[in-house]
């Protein structure tokens, strides 16, 4: 058997296994990343509509877990430091939005207490974060 | 030239090549996945300041108060399922109604109004549940378009 004759030789690598592996790669990492999140846990409450409030970058996001406890972004802050640790999550933002990721089963105590020191550190808003009935939003 | 002798010159590819179009959803499919996860869903409200007396954007008489009381909506405890327990009735100005009827009472008070004055100001007793809260500020924005709801804190 000489090689160059009888059945065709192939010129390019077939690249389609090479794809297959990486989008089953992909899709698996893109199912695990939300849960590999630092931060707390919280179970946002289900509402019916609530309104679209853009992409979580870029915000600054304050969480009020199951126990109470409150985090900005991913850090958990004592509640007599949540002032300096909001100023300092604010930085030199020009235009920042805060939004309150609070858990649905907090007294509305726990929230309106957040939203006072927020408001002692010069917003005015905040959104609260809800999920739709029928949307995919991080937060389960 | 001929192009109908397929046993002569190159070989003819009888499939669809369908590697552009794995690429093409490919990218489709990592857009979707990093973005879906970080768009957020919720509702905006206003503080009023408590450290300075801010004067008040309107006057007294046109203010719309709704007030949640655990006393008129069980809402005390965390919820069970979807919805409001049936018997929930709020208080809308000085007005006990029903929950239910929130979105066509405020939409008959405030749907008339120009869009800066749709303010709803909002107070919600302490040990009222978050999510029940929420779920009346869905009822109540839900009969009206852009309504903002200004939260009235105590204390």
């Amino acid at each position: 058997m000489r090689l160059g004759e009888g059945a065709k030789m192939q010129a390019s690598i077939n690249v389609t296994p090479l794809v297959d592996v990486v989008l089953v790669l992909l899709i698996i990492f893109m199912v695990m990343a939300p849960q590999m999140r630092k931060g707390p846990d919280v179970s946002l409450p289900k509402t019916e509509k609530p309104t679209q409030q853009g992409d979580e970058r870029g915000r600054i996001l304050v969480s009020i877990d199951q126990a109470g406890g409150l985090w900005i972004n991913d850090n958990a802050v004592a509640p007599e430091h949540f002032g300096e640790a909001l100023r300092a999550a604010v930085g030199a933002e020009t235009d920042p939005k805060v939004v309150i990721r609070g858990d649905a089963k907090l007294n509305f105590r726990q929230v309106r207490e957040a939203m006072q020191a927020i408001e002692q550190t010069g917003f005015r808003g905040v959104g609260l974060i809800a999920k739709g009935r029928n949307s995919g939003t991080r937060g389960e | 030239m001929e192009f109908n002798r397929s046993d002569s010159g190159s070989s003819l590819q009888s499939e669809i090549n369908i590697t552009p179009l794995v690429d093409v959803v490919l990218v489709l499919l990592i857009i979707f996945m990093v973005v879906v996860p970080l768009l957020m869903q919720g509702y905006d409200v206003n503080i009023p300041k408590t450290s300075t007396n801010a004067t008040p954007a309107q006057s007294q008489e046109s203010r719309l108060i709704l007030i949640i009381s655990p006393t008129t909506c069980r809402i005390l405890g965390p919820l069970a399922g979807e919805g409001l327990p049936t018997d929930c009735r709020v208080i809308l100005g000085d007005q006990k109604i029903a929950a239910t009827e929130l979105p066509a009472r405020v939409g008959d008070i405030l749907g008339n109004r120009p869009a800066e004055k749709r303010v709803l100001f909002l107070a919600a007793d302490d040990r009222a549940n978050y999510e029940g809260v929420l779920r009346i500020l869905d009822l109540a924005k839900s009969g009206v378009e852009d309504l903002k709801v200004e939260f009235i804190t105590t204390n």
